[in-house]
């Protein structure tokens, strides 16, 4: 029992056991049954296998994925793989994500860097790499616009913890990283300037390490000069930085970087005269491999190259602070400690560095080598001059430095000058001649040094200023080399802050006319092929102008300039020939300089002002360009820079020499309205009116112009000119008029001619008063005729003249058939009774000249008259064909004469 | 109680003086010829201008002063060479001169001594401007250089001699002639705008010492105002409006004068040559007509007109009205000028002495408080504040304490001797009257026992 009991406890613990829908009934104990053979297996067996692609991969749908397929989630992760070549792959893959999916990047940014920042020290040399070049082409710029701050602050601890790193490979990469982070966040320097300038000191004096992996050094140097070039060496640099940074943001905006870019500076004086020389005994450690090996290899060129500029960086900060008035040690330190370390810096750079100048290959066997040593020595003679004002180099030494200089200028110790870094090249003579400028003409505090220099200098400098010159003069106008030479000259032209010009008896002056004088053919060399180069000379010339009072010596230069600017504006070759200079065709920006410019002559002459009207009767010339040049020749004019007579005279040759398109008044076609630009001789007139109204006593202004006006208005020019002449009168004017009794016979003479003989377009005015005709019609004749109407309103003895000569005009030419065949004759006397009667209607039409012309009923009536008995003649004698058209004519007329005479007679 | 103060280049227009409430003229200051901003309110005492020359040819320029009172030119001087540009500081301490060689002058006005000269500008300053706390000077001259100068730097000898440069900034950024530089408020971190011919107006910011914006106009801005929040400026220009342009927000781009020009007044006149804007929100703007508008600068219109000549109006002034300066002195000034006497200060002089030379020309200037006339503020030589001096010291020394205890105790002494002579008087008195009652009643009682 108890055993059947145990065994059915058993059982049914076996049942429990077994899930109840497989239950098995044992009928036997003992053999087995064997399975029958249509029985299926029930038994299930069953692996766990985990398959993340496929088990995510319907909720991927919506997310960014990699080329791979993975998510920016799994790539983080697999970054952190202890497999290398999985860490590379992952790194890739996000590249590849985001440049695929750029939103991706800016959202997440924080925690992809959090990641990633802890592969910058990497074992692997790939991996670090690949970050890299993933850090360099994705993330940085694709963070930029943001505040980098935060971010940059996440990854620099990493950075720092790479710099200290025990394999080398992952330091010097390290350094690498840093120079990508200043490149894309250069106040990220100022701030961890100490640490980083400690690390730098560190990896450079165990020299043992490098000199076997150069190309990696040379990478971390390059961004040792990188985060150098922050520190604010150069003012001018500053600047022209801060004038680009006036965009149109807003006014007062809050700034980051501000502090960041201000502060940090002073702190690091002792670092950097910590780091002096290491890099200097760093240099030495090259020396051994310049002079064995007989080629110097490119890697190690960069290296010395990058050291030494690193040294001068560093020197030309020095000197900043000196500049400042405090020097750059007194920030944080006391004066005497600031003479120890002159003392100890100045030593070793007269020992170490300058003590081995020049550097000269072994044996000269290619020109490239050449050209590197070349590098190094101006490098080095670059950090002689600017260490040269705090300084006192022994007498020898500078002498040494002088000659090559001038030999260098010279091209007597690189013989090929053409080819190679040329850039670099004029850059250099850019800041010797900067330099050598400075110690020249300026006061430093430094007295004694700079006597000292002068000295012992006098010599060498003359030989000096002759090689510039001569470069100057020999380059290609189109070069880099002559913009170099032309910034130089410009820091040697004007004078500084204290604004001392030079003796006349500098033999600098000499030379400083002799590049003056260059200045205007170079403009007309350059031509208007290359603006950016124009642009830079008229700058120059403007500075110059700006400064040339009559106190300076270059006033007198800047003055004879206008004769040789003709040809930049416009030149005369034959007569009426005119061959239009550069500045036609130079940009805007250009052009306002140049015009600027021009204020400044003290006395602005008839020579050049004559080819600046030619310029501005160009019609290539943009209208805003013209209205600029009289702006500012008025603002010349009324500072006393031009004679009243050549201001006048320039203004008449406008008016008088304009052409005005298309000839025909109102244009037929809608592309002549389209080129026309009788609009912009409309402003013209105004602007010239108001001018000329603005030179102070009419009445005189009237008296000067009258004369002129009238031998212009006699040599018959084209309607619309004579129109703006007249205007210019009316608005001198006043009431009762300024003509003289001359004048007024003059003006009737041609205002009789002018009405009558077609001038004011008798074929459209007849149509004005017909219902067809368009009102704009009107306005321009009204524009036309206005100032005659104002003329005659102001004086009515002309008006009266006028009347009479219309008369006898008419009498004349009909009692006078000879001159013409007979069918001309009778379209000839049509047309002008036409013009007449058409000119009396539109007097009539306007209230004013009604009332004025109402006193003069005899003339009037008279020329009526005339009229009438024409068509009497007309009917009687003339033949049938143009009879017929006269008595249409004439019946239109009389008709519209009664209107007339009967509503003056009203 | 603002006034409204303009001069022109006309000399028989002289200097008007309008009520900017009541539209009123007031008196008109005979025989001025102002160059553009050649007209000075010295410390609201009185009225400064330096002159055109009449003609060209003619060596040196003058600086004419009217009193409030008088329509004469009461004091003239005659600097070394033509000024044209003048300012004042708001308390009227200093008189500074811009000249045509590029000099500025820098005058005392209670002692008429120049106190400084120093060459500015390569060309001739064309406009000189106090920044409102009277710590800086800034001055824009033909060349169009904005300089920035440091009176604190200009003045100290060591100071000047140290740096490099005399001046704080340099601004070089116009290309023509400077026509107008206005400053805000803000003391040292404020805002500068300066108007150039060149067409342009930037905005400079003194802290920075760099542009901020540059904002190009259709015509040469001749004159500008600021609004006294600073969110706008005015540009009055050649073409006879006024732009009005933006200093803050952000304008978009699509406005049809160009970037940053919100609008403009006009009213299609001759050239605007001068602008001011008055407390009491109103632009004010000078024409070459020789009309003076007033504007209301929110619904752009035209509030006033007033006619100061037929030329160019040149200068516009808004100051207060002094309070002393009530309209009786006006309607006849024949009275109140022999009331007043003269109290101008002395001429300006033509050149620097030094200070070794005459100690005694020192001027010691008095705050002018608003509620005193102005003849309190004229001119006390230095002996006085020595003579001051001298007796606060003694004063205050212990010997004089001494001699004070001295002289108490003496007093002390006389007082007591007088009390003892007092007390004895009294008892004299007292003994005398007792006696003579004593004496009364013993003959009283003799009369009586007599009868």
């Amino acid at each position: 029992m108890a055993r059947s009991k145990a065994a059915s406890k058993k059982q049914q613990k076996q049942q429990q056991k077994r899930g109840v829908d497989f239950k098995k009934i044992k009928r036997k104990l003992g053999r087995k049954l064997p399975p029958p053979k249509n029985a299926t297996n029930t038994e299930v067996k069953s692996k766990a296998i985990v398959l993340p692609e496929q088990s995510v991969a319907s909720e991927k749908a919506g997310l960014a994925v990699s080329k791979k397929g993975l998510t920016l989630k799994e790539l983080l992760q697999q970054t952190s793989h202890h497999n290398s070549k999985v860490r590379r792959d992952a790194l890739m893959g996000l590249k590849d994500l985001f440049q695929k999916y750029p939103a991706e990047l800016r959202s997440h940014r924080y925690a992809v860097i959090e990641k990633l920042r802890e592969r910058i020290g990497d074992d692997d040399k790939v991996v670090r790499e690949t970050l890299y070049q993933l850090l360099k082409t994705v993330v940085f710029p694709g963070c930029k616009e943001d505040n980098q701050g935060p971010f940059v602050s996440l990854m620099v601890a990493y950075i720092f913890n790479a710099m200290t790193h025990l394999a080398v490979d992952v330091r010097l990469m390290a350094f690498k990283f840093f120079d990508l982070v200043v490149q894309y966040y250069p106040p990220s320097f100022s701030l961890y300037a100490d640490k980083v300038l400690q690390n730098y000191e560190d990896i450079l004096r165990k020299n043992q390490f490098y000199l076997e992996d150069k190309a990696k050094l040379r990478s971390a140097l390059a961004g040792l000069v990188r985060c150098l070039s922050l520190l604010p060496c150069n003012k001018r640099k500053v600047d022209s930085s801060e004038e680009n940074m006036a965009g149109q943001k807003i006014l007062h905006a809050f700034e980051l970087d501000m502090p960041a870019e201000s502060s940090g500076f002073s702190s690091i004086t002792k670092k950097l005269k910590d780091l002096v020389p290491v890099l200097v005994n760093c240099f030495q450690d090259f020396f051994p491999s310049v002079h064995h090996m007989p080629l110097l290899d490119a890697q190690s060129f960069d290296c010395m190259h990058s050291i030494l500029q690193s040294i001068d960086l560093v020197v030309g900060f020095f000197g900043y602070g000196i500049h400042q008035g405090k020097p750059a040690s007194q920030l944080s330190y006391e004066g005497p400690d600031e003479a120890i370390w002159d003392h100890t810096i100045s030593s070793l750079l007269l020992k170490k560095l300058f003590g081995v100048f020049p550097l000269n290959p072994t044996n000269h066997l290619s020109e490239k080598v050449d050209d590197r040593f070349f590098i190094l020595n101006i490098v080095i003679t670059e950090i002689f001059l600017r260490c040269s004002e705090w300084i006192c180099p022994p007498g020898f030494l500078l002498e040494k430095f002088l000659q090559y200089i001038e030999n260098a200028l010279l091209g007597s110790v690189r013989p090929a000058v053409t080819h190679g870094p040329v850039k670099q090249f004029g850059r250099n003579i850019y800041f010797f001649c900067c330099l050598l400028f400075q110690s020249l003409c300026c006061k430093w505090q430094v007295i004694g040094s700079l006597v000292f220099f002068s000295n012992c200098g006098a010599n060498h400098n003359n030989g000096i200023l002759q090689a510039f010159t001569k470069i100057f003069e020999g380059c290609n106008p189109q070069s880099s080399l002559k913009l170099a030479c032309l910034s130089a000259i410009e820091e040697m032209l004007i004078p500084g802050d204290d604004m001392v010009y030079p003796d006349a008896s500098d033999p600098l002056f000499e030379y400083q006319i002799t590049w003056i004088r260059a200045l205007p053919q170079l403009l007309i060399l350059l031509g208007d092929k290359h603006p950016s180069s124009s642009q830079v000379v008229l700058h120059l010339l403007l500075r110059l102008g700006q400064c040339a009072n009559s106190s300076s010596p270059f006033s007198r230069e800047y003055e004879n300039m206008q004769y040789s600017l003709d040809k930049f504006y416009s030149s005369c070759v034959d007569r009426g020939d005119v061959y239009y200079g550069p500045f036609i065709r130079l940009s805007w920006d250009s052009q306002e300089l140049a015009i600027c410019g021009l204020y400044y002559f003290s006395n602005l002459g008839p020579f050049l002002l004559k080819s600046i009207a030619f310029c501005c009767l160009c019609s290539e010339l943009e209208h805003l360009v013209l209205f600029r040049i009289i702006e500012v020749l008025h603002s010349a004019f009324s500072a006393g820079h031009i004679q009243i007579a050549d201001y006048i005279s320039f203004f008449m040759t406008l008016l008088s020499r304009f052409k005005v398109l298309p000839e025909n008044i109102y244009p037929d076609v809608e592309s002549d309205a389209k080129i026309s630009n009788r609009g912009t001789f409309k402003l013209l007139t105004n602007t010239v009116c108001s001018c000329l109204s603005r030179i102070g006593d009419d009445s005189l202004v009237f008296q000067i112009l009258e004369q002129v006006i009238f031998d212009q208005l006699l040599l018959k020019p084209p309607l619309d000119n004579a129109c703006a002449l007249l205007r210019v009168l009316v608005v001198l004017d006043c009431k009762p008029t300024r003509l003289s009794e001359q004048g007024i016979i003059t003006l009737s003479k041609y205002l009789s001619g002018c009405l009558n003989v077609g001038s004011c377009e008798p074929s459209c005015i007849p149509e004005d008063d017909e219902e067809n005709s368009l009102p704009t019609h009107q306005q321009t004749c009204c524009y036309y005729m206005l100032p005659c109407f104002f003329l005659f309103d102001r004086s009515p003895k002309l008006l009266k003249l006028v009347l009479n000569l219309m008369g006898s005009l008419i009498t004349e030419s009909s009692s006078s058939p000879s001159s013409h065949s007979y069918t001309q004759y009778g379209n000839d006397n049509s047309n002008q009774i036409n013009a007449v009667v058409s000119a009396l209607l539109l007097m009539h039409k306007d209230t004013k000249v009604r009332k004025i012309i109402s006193s003069f009923k005899e003339e009037v009536v008279h020329i009526l008259q005339i009229i009438h008995s024409l068509q009497v003649k007309f009917l009687v004698t003339g033949n049938p064909e143009n009879g017929l058209a006269v008595i249409t004519y004439t019946y239109d007329l009389s008709g519209r004469s009664q209107v007339t005479s009967f509503s003056l007679s009203g | 109680m603002e006034l409204l103060i303009a001069s022109s280049s006309v000399a028989d227009a002289g200097i008007g003086c309008w009520d900017l409430e009541s539209g009123a003229e007031q008196l008109r200051y005979k025989s001025c010829a102002s160059p553009p901003h050649g007209l000075a309110c010295v410390g609201q005492r009185f009225l400064a201008s330096s002159q055109l020359r009449e003609q060209p040819s003619a060596s040196s320029g003058s600086i004419l002063y009217w009193s409030w009172s008088k329509p004469q030119v009461e004091v003239k001087s005659l600097p070394a060479e033509p000024i044209k540009p003048i300012a004042a500081n708001s308390h009227g301490t200093y008189i500074a001169g811009g000249g045509q060689s590029g000099d500025i002058y820098m005058w005392e006005v209670a002692s008429g001594r120049l106190l400084k000269k120093w060459h500015a500008h390569y060309r001739a300053v064309t406009c000189l401007v106090f920044s409102q706390d009277g710590s800086f000077l800034i001055s824009g001259s033909e060349d169009g250089c904005v300089r920035i100068w440091s009176l604190l730097t200009v003045f100290e000898e060591c100071e000047s001699q140290r740096a490099s440069h005399l001046y704080l900034h340099s601004f070089t950024g116009h290309t023509l002639r400077i026509t107008d530089i206005v400053i805000g408020y803000g003391g040292v971190s404020a805002t500068i705008v300066s108007a150039s011919e060149d067409r342009t107006c930037k905005v400079w910011s003194l802290l920075k010492g760099r542009l901020l914006r540059n904002i190009v106009f259709p015509s040469v801005i001749d004159a500008i105002a600021l609004d006294p929040a600073e969110h706008v400026f005015y540009a009055g220009s050649r073409d006879g409006s006024i732009y009005i342009a933006a200093l803050n927000a952000e304008s978009p781009s699509t406005s049809s004068y160009g970037m940053h020009i919100i609008g403009s007044l006009s009213d299609h006149s001759k050239a605007v040559t001068c602008l001011a804007y008055s407390t009491g929100d109103l632009l004010i703007s000078g024409s070459e007509d020789g009309m003076v508008r007033v504007w209301d600068p929110i619904t752009h219109n035209i509030v006033r007109m007033f006619r100061l000549a037929k030329g160019p109006v040149n200068n516009i002034l808004v100051v207060r009205r002094p309070l002393y300066l009530n309209l009786g002195s006006f309607s006849n000034p024949h009275t109140s000028s022999r009331r007043h006497g003269s109290q101008l200060p002395p001429p300006l002089d033509k050149y620097v002495t030094s200070a070794d030379e005459d100690v005694d020309n020192k001027g010691v200037i008095r705050l002018p408080s608003l509620y005193n006339a102005p003849r309190d503020a004229s001119y006390i030589s230095h002996r006085t504040i020595d003579n001051h001096l001298k007796e606060l010291q003694q004063q205050g020394s212990s010997a004089a304490t001494e001699m004070e205890v001295e002289r108490l105790k003496h007093e002390c002494n006389r007082t007591l001797q007088m009390v003892q002579q007092w007390k004895k008087m009294y008892e004299n008195l007292h003994e005398f009257c007792v006696n003579e009652l004593l004496d009364g009643d013993q003959v009283d009682g003799s009369k009586r026992n007599a009868v």
